[in-house]
């Protein structure tokens, strides 16, 4: 779907009439409907977040576990949760650290996995951007995968809503939470979870559930396959950078494939739609 | 010196979270950018998740038939595209993992 239209004036006008709320003596109804209005949008982000924790959970235990059979003492794995909090990044810091990698090269490492956050953060803008500074450290803070995941199909399907943010709120608090003590756990579990159970295939089991109900038009599936192959082709470049040329090979094709559609239906009589 | 790395790679993991939502990049973004970014989801994420299911990690080849994890995530997808559920798509996908790994 493409994100509605909304023009940046009115855009940033929403945002002036929702703070002007803040400003309001408690007690007015205005305020009232306020905090329903949130706290609705915050546990409709919960909701749609928690699905997800059955892929989440067995993933925080196994890196759990990692991070002790990697030599990282029971703080530092709990602590990298909230401090790096991105599972593959931290699965990553573990794997190297174990291996006497050079301190420079592991934080470059963890730094070129995550770097695929700064398209989540791009395409959560246009949605976010009319906030004050405290809240958008925070939702930047919380914005991983997952909760990225279910919060921007909300913002993109709608309805638009000056509270849409605390969706991303709750899925980001959500999965927080759910990260912390299934890493927590699985430093108190130890090693009686066997390998074989193979529980980190949990996550990418996660991302099928969310990317193959997603993909509904040509341009869609042109971005999933194009990504697909070249996540593929790309395994030997350095520093696992595959996931950043494969991402951008991805939208730039689904871009492409949508920009020619949009051509063609221009050239259609009954067409309103132009690009601009 | 392993806190130091911890916390510098902290930092910068926020930064890449952070650094599109400041001011002066989010409301300079243009039109197609904007358009371009609704292709994000499904590109990162189906580029995460292939080689998660196809890349054997002892040998780091590309395994397709001889492996377990394609077959369940080949399950998984149509329980996903038929049910759109998450749950039933991980469990399916979990399910059939196991059955091939121990009873197969």
């Amino acid at each position: 779907m493409v994100p509605p239209l909304v023009p940046p004036a009115i855009q940033r006008n929403m945002g002036r009439f929702y703070h002007s709320y803040d400003h309001l003596p408690h007690s007015s109804h205005a305020r009232h409907q306020c905090s329903r209005h949130a706290t609705a949008e915050f546990w409709l982000g919960v909701r749609h977040e928690l699905p997800l924790q059955l892929g989440v959970i067995p993933f925080g235990l196994v890196f759990g576990i990692l991070g002790l059979a990697s030599g990282l003492t029971g703080l530092q794995t709990i602590l990298l949760s909230s401090i790096l909090f991105g599972g593959a990044s931290q699965v990553v810091f573990a794997q190297l650290w174990a291996a006497g990698v050079p301190p420079l090269v592991v934080g470059g490492s963890v730094g070129v996995v995550n770097l695929r956050h700064v398209l989540y953060s791009a395409s959560m803008a246009q949605y976010l951007r009319h906030l004050p500074l405290r809240w958008r450290i925070l939702l930047g803070y919380l914005l991983t995968d997952e909760a990225y995941a279910v919060s921007i199909k909300r913002f993109q399907d709608g309805p638009h809503s000056p509270y849409q943010h605390y969706h991303l709120l709750g899925s980001g608090v959500t999965l927080w939470v759910a990260w912390q003590a299934s890493t927590i756990a699985g430093v108190i579990a130890g090693t009686t979870i066997p390998d074989s159970w193979s529980l980190s295939f949990a996550i990418p089991l996660t991302f099928i559930a969310v990317v193959a109900p997603s993909i509904r038009r040509r341009a869609d599936l042109v971005a999933c396959v194009v990504a697909a192959t070249l996540s593929l082709i790309c395994q030997p470049l350095p520093w696992k950078s595959w996931i950043m040329v494969a991402a951008c090979g991805g939208v730039a094709a689904g871009w492409l494939t949508h920009y020619q559609t949009q051509k063609q239906d221009r050239i259609t009589p009954d067409n309103d739609r132009g690009m601009s | 010196m392993i806190w130091l790395v911890m916390i510098c790679s902290g930092i910068f993991t926020f930064g890449t979270r952070f650094v599109m939502l400041t001011k002066w990049v989010a409301d300079g973004l243009p039109r197609w950018v904007i358009d371009a970014l609704a292709f994000v989801p499904i590109a990162v994420l189906t580029a995460i998740l292939v080689p998660a299911v196809l890349i054997d990690p002892s040998t780091q080849q590309i395994v397709v038939l001889e492996n377990a994890r394609f077959f369940a995530a080949v399950m998984a997808t149509i329980v996903a595209l038929l049910t759109r559920n998450v749950i039933a798509t991980i469990s399916s996908g979990l399910a059939s993992l196991w059955i091939m790994q121990w009873w197969v």
